[in-house]
């Protein structure tokens, strides 16, 4: 039921999200190209990036602590990215230049896919005549994420239900056993929805 | 001519387990046929079989013919048109992310233009009752819904034989009762392999029990569900509604 939640809960009305998706596309991607091209010297022009993107955020009507979640979950990796230019010499700059763009960069993105549903995304990549394969791909994987969701939510209920003493050790093994499972789950899967494909004529 | 001749089919998992030991049935043109057996008795695999699935490298000279014709990899395309597969859980068979476009699927693989496939789209909802779902999301449709759209999906590519991999399982009794109501309109010839003996009774005048991948009994439904002793056998039983229809 979570993974149907989560999936319903989809970008909720707003202009932006009424925006052609074809259109926040090259937005976001104007956005980050012009970001990360960006010279150190002109680097207060990310100030006024930083300004639109909070005012699409305040158009889109996307809460800001939503958003700001969002965002924390990035963190770390942007982190992992930045950190170590602090061990240079007069690093913090850097840093601090590099955190700025790369969270503005992120921003961007979360702000798309904030108010742009992935089937809309999808279309947008065909109508860009992406390569067939790499759509489609998207496509299954967005039809079978929730899928699978759904069913290691199962999975991990019944495990639950079935736990007296839980130790964390315990639940580390429970993990493995899970994330194992769900592999072969998965791979059969994929086995049985091709068979499904070739049974309507796929090539 | 026979719609299905199967002679002799044998086929072997890789694991070793012998899935089928020598089938070998045909089915007339319009016919509707029950195929029951316990679980792991070789239905399923039998079903693969009859357009092509399995096994995985196809011979040229195969043990299935449809309509005459040996299922061969030359003429595979022309056979999966022909043989509708439905399949077991609907969530395999919708892969698309609207119901629109999983029903389409089909046609646009037949190599169809664009207004052909939208008019068997519109046809095949239309078929199985569901008019206007077209853009809904395969993912959040109620289980009846999904094995309609399931049913659609195949009824696009216009087949004249539909098989059928226990239709009814995991729906409530209004939603059984409606998809048996749906099947018995369909003309096609169907295979329907189910636990659902009373889908048996109700809608297959002839039924083929299988064990280990062997055919144990071929032939009328009412005759073969009143044996008693021959379905307690074979993990099946006297279904209820054979009381009704005929208390001896």
């Amino acid at each position: 039921m979570s993974a149907h939640h989560w999936h319903e809960s989809g970008p909720a009305d707003s202009p932006v999200r009424r925006l052609p998706p074809g259109l926040k596309l090259l937005v976001a991607l104007g956005v980050i190209l012009l970001l990360v091209s960006l010279p150190r010297s002109l680097f207060w022009l990310s100030a006024i990036v930083a300004a639109f993107l909070l005012l699409v955020a305040g158009l889109g009507r996307i809460p800001f602590s939503a958003l700001f979640k969002r965002m924390l979950m990035l963190e770390p990796l942007v982190l992992g990215v930045t950190i170590l230019t602090l061990l240079q010499p007069d690093g913090w700059r850097t840093f601090l230049f590099l955190f700025i763009r790369t969270n503005l960069c992120l921003l961007a993105s979360v702000l798309l896919a904030g108010t742009t549903t992935f089937t809309e995304m999808l279309a947008v990549l065909k109508w860009l005549h992406m390569p067939w394969l790499f759509v489609t791909t998207l496509t299954l994987m967005h039809r079978y994420l929730f899928v699978l969701a759904d069913e290691s939510e199962r999975m991990r209920r019944a495990r639950a239900s079935r736990t007296l003493t839980p130790g964390r050790r315990f639940q580390w093994q429970m993990l493995s056993s899970v994330v194992g499972q769900m592999f072969v789950r998965a791979s059969e899967r994929a086995e049985r929805i091709y068979h499904a494909m070739c049974a309507r004529g796929w090539k | 001519m026979n719609a299905i001749e199967i002679s002799n089919l044998k086929y072997r998992y890789h694991d070793g387990t012998e899935a089928l030991r020598g089938v070998s049935f045909r089915v007339l043109p319009g016919e509707c046929i029950a195929l029951l057996g316990p679980n792991g008795s070789g239905k399923s695999t039998l079903l693969l079989h009859l357009n092509g699935i399995l096994p995985e490298k196809l011979p040229a000279d195969g043990a299935v013919k449809v309509y005459g014709d040996v299922v061969s990899p030359a003429n595979i395309e022309n056979i999966r048109c022909q043989v509708g597969l439905v399949f077991q859980d609907p969530d395999d068979q919708l892969f698309c992310p609207t119901v629109a476009e999983d029903v389409a699927f089909g046609p646009q693989q037949l190599g169809l233009k664009e207004a052909d496939v939208s008019e068997r789209v519109k046809k095949s909802l239309a078929q199985v009752g569901l008019e206007g779902f077209g853009h809904r999301s395969t993912h959040h449709l109620s289980h009846g819904e999904k094995r309609r759209a399931c049913l659609a999906g195949v009824m696009a590519c216009d087949p004249k034989i539909l098989v059928l991999d226990e239709p009814t399982s995991d729906l409530d009794p209004r939603g059984r009762r409606e998809f048996k109501a749906l099947l018995r309109l369909l003309p096609a010839t169907k295979i329907i392999a189910t636990h659902d003996l009373e889908l048996a009774v109700e809608l297959c005048a002839r039924t083929i029990i299988l064990d280990h991948g062997q055919i144990i009994a071929d032939g009328r439904t009412v005759e073969l569900l009143s044996d008693e002793k021959l379905m307690l056998a074979h993990g099946l039983e006297r279904p209820h509604i054979l009381h009704h229809l005929h208390p001896h």
